[in-house]
């Protein structure tokens, strides 16, 4: 029974991702690491 | 015009999660071209890109050190992303037994730390993960063996979401069952996908969590890439090798507690693929891309089918009588029932699930 509802639920959000997608890729709010510049190596 | 854009976008809707893995399957069945695995011991870096990974990153590095491959042959280096938490005391640690840290102090992203971690490392075979899964043992005798076959510059492992469970923990080494939850039969789907696609000639994208390259095939990233995964495996395919699928070689994690847990997973993966068509628009030509039907079919689709979904609603409603009233009417229920699957998900709970590590375990047997 809850998977009667739970299946349809989980394909519109999967979905509804790919709209939140292009949202943040078009507004550049991406959730990964950002940019910068400056790394140092430790060597062992 | 409206009953056009109807049966198209069903059309789109369908082809995407039902006639793709059928044509999948008939393909397979008239051309499928098997690896060539053989046993062999190449030199071997596993890349572990890291940020403020304080709680796991000891785990991870006593699982890697664990595995079945000889040490003399093997070379770990660990990329810190500007670590905040003190990361890299806790590797300095392992530096005695083989680990190499790479420390950035700044954020400059996940590119760039595998970027960073590349240009120190000497493997034949690059093994690329992330710290929150574990290495099934012989994870890097599995993956290597597929480039014994010249024709093979990637290969990506399976990653298996094991069911969260509280008070149940998962020993590597016994068998265990594969969650079954919505997430976990989704992410089965998509492992048969990517097990067919594989046969075929290439995937269209690796596992982050497990997935080799050959060195000298990798391209440094751009800064701000989103799916290393993804666009790595297609780079190589574009030069003329194949991507595969090795189910042997297993990463192990927990499964989302429930959909709203992986909605984050998700929306970043797609952010990636629309990052993805600007990055590398070779992908989107039939003649430069040898994976042109399975990339348009897995991955640009993916990215249509929301699309169409809202316009089988918004025509629908302008379209009456016998299949149409049919077809308006499952919709009404198909989202009737994915509001309360919603109601539903905001009471469940969430419960880390813990891998124990060899001494956990050894201390248990005990």
């Amino acid at each position: 029974m809850k998977r009667l509802v739970s299946l349809p639920f989980t394909f519109a959000l999967m979905n509804w991702a790919a709209l939140a997608g292009l949202y943040y890729f078009i507004t550049g709010k991406k959730d990964v690491w950002s940019k910068s510049k400056s790394s140092h190596v430790h060597k062992n | 015009m409206i009953e056009t854009i109807f049966w198209l976008s069903f059309t789109i809707v369908f082809y995407v999660y039902c006639g793709y893995p059928v044509l999948l399957v008939l393909w397979r069945r008239a051309a499928a071209r098997p690896v060539k695995k053989r046993h062999w011991e190449p030199t071997v870096t596993v890349v572990i890109a890291a940020h403020n990974e304080r709680e796991r990153i000891e785990r991870k590095l006593q699982n890697c050190l664990s595995l079945d491959y000889p040490s003399r042959k093997r070379q770990i280096i660990v990329s810190l992303d500007g670590s905040s938490d003190g990361s890299e005391f806790l590797v300095w640690k392992y530096v005695s037994q083989g680990v190499e840290l790479v420390h950035s102090r700044s954020h400059a992203g996940k590119a760039a730390a595998l970027n960073r971690a590349l240009k120190r490392a000497t493997g034949e075979i690059i093994v690329f993960a992330d710290v929150r899964q574990t290495f099934d043992r012989n994870a890097i005798r599995e993956l290597v063996a597929n480039f014994a076959d010249e024709s093979v510059g990637a290969v990506s492992g399976e990653l298996v979401l094991m069911p969260t469970d509280p008070g149940r923990h998962l020993q590597l080494g016994q068998k265990q069952e594969e969650a079954t939850t919505d997430v976990g039969l989704y992410w089965r789907y998509e492992k048969a996908l990517r097990s067919m696609e594989s046969e075929i000639h290439s995937i269209t994208g690796a596992t982050g969590a497990i997935y080799a390259i050959r060195r000298e095939l990798y391209k440094e990233l751009p800064q701000d890439t989103i799916l290393d995964d993804v666009l790595t495996p297609l780079r190589i395919v574009l030069q003329g090798k194949r991507a595969v699928f090795e189910p042997e070689a297993k990463a192990y994690d927990a499964v989302a507690c429930c959909s709203r847990g992986e909605y984050g997973r998700k929306v970043r993966t797609l952010c990636g693929n629309y990052q993805l068509l600007v990055q590398c628009p070779l992908l989107l030509m039939p003649w430069r891309n040898p994976v042109f039907i399975q990339f348009l079919s897995h991955k640009v689709g993916r990215l249509l089918v929301p699309w169409a979904l809202v316009a089988l609603v918004v025509t629908n409603l302008s379209l009456h009588g016998g299949v149409y009233a049919l077809t308006l009417t499952l919709q009404a229920a198909w989202y009737a029932f994915a509001i309360v699957g919603y109601a539903l998900s905001r009471r469940e709970a969430t419960e880390p699930l813990v891998i124990p590590d060899e001494n956990e375990r050894a201390e248990r047997a005990a």
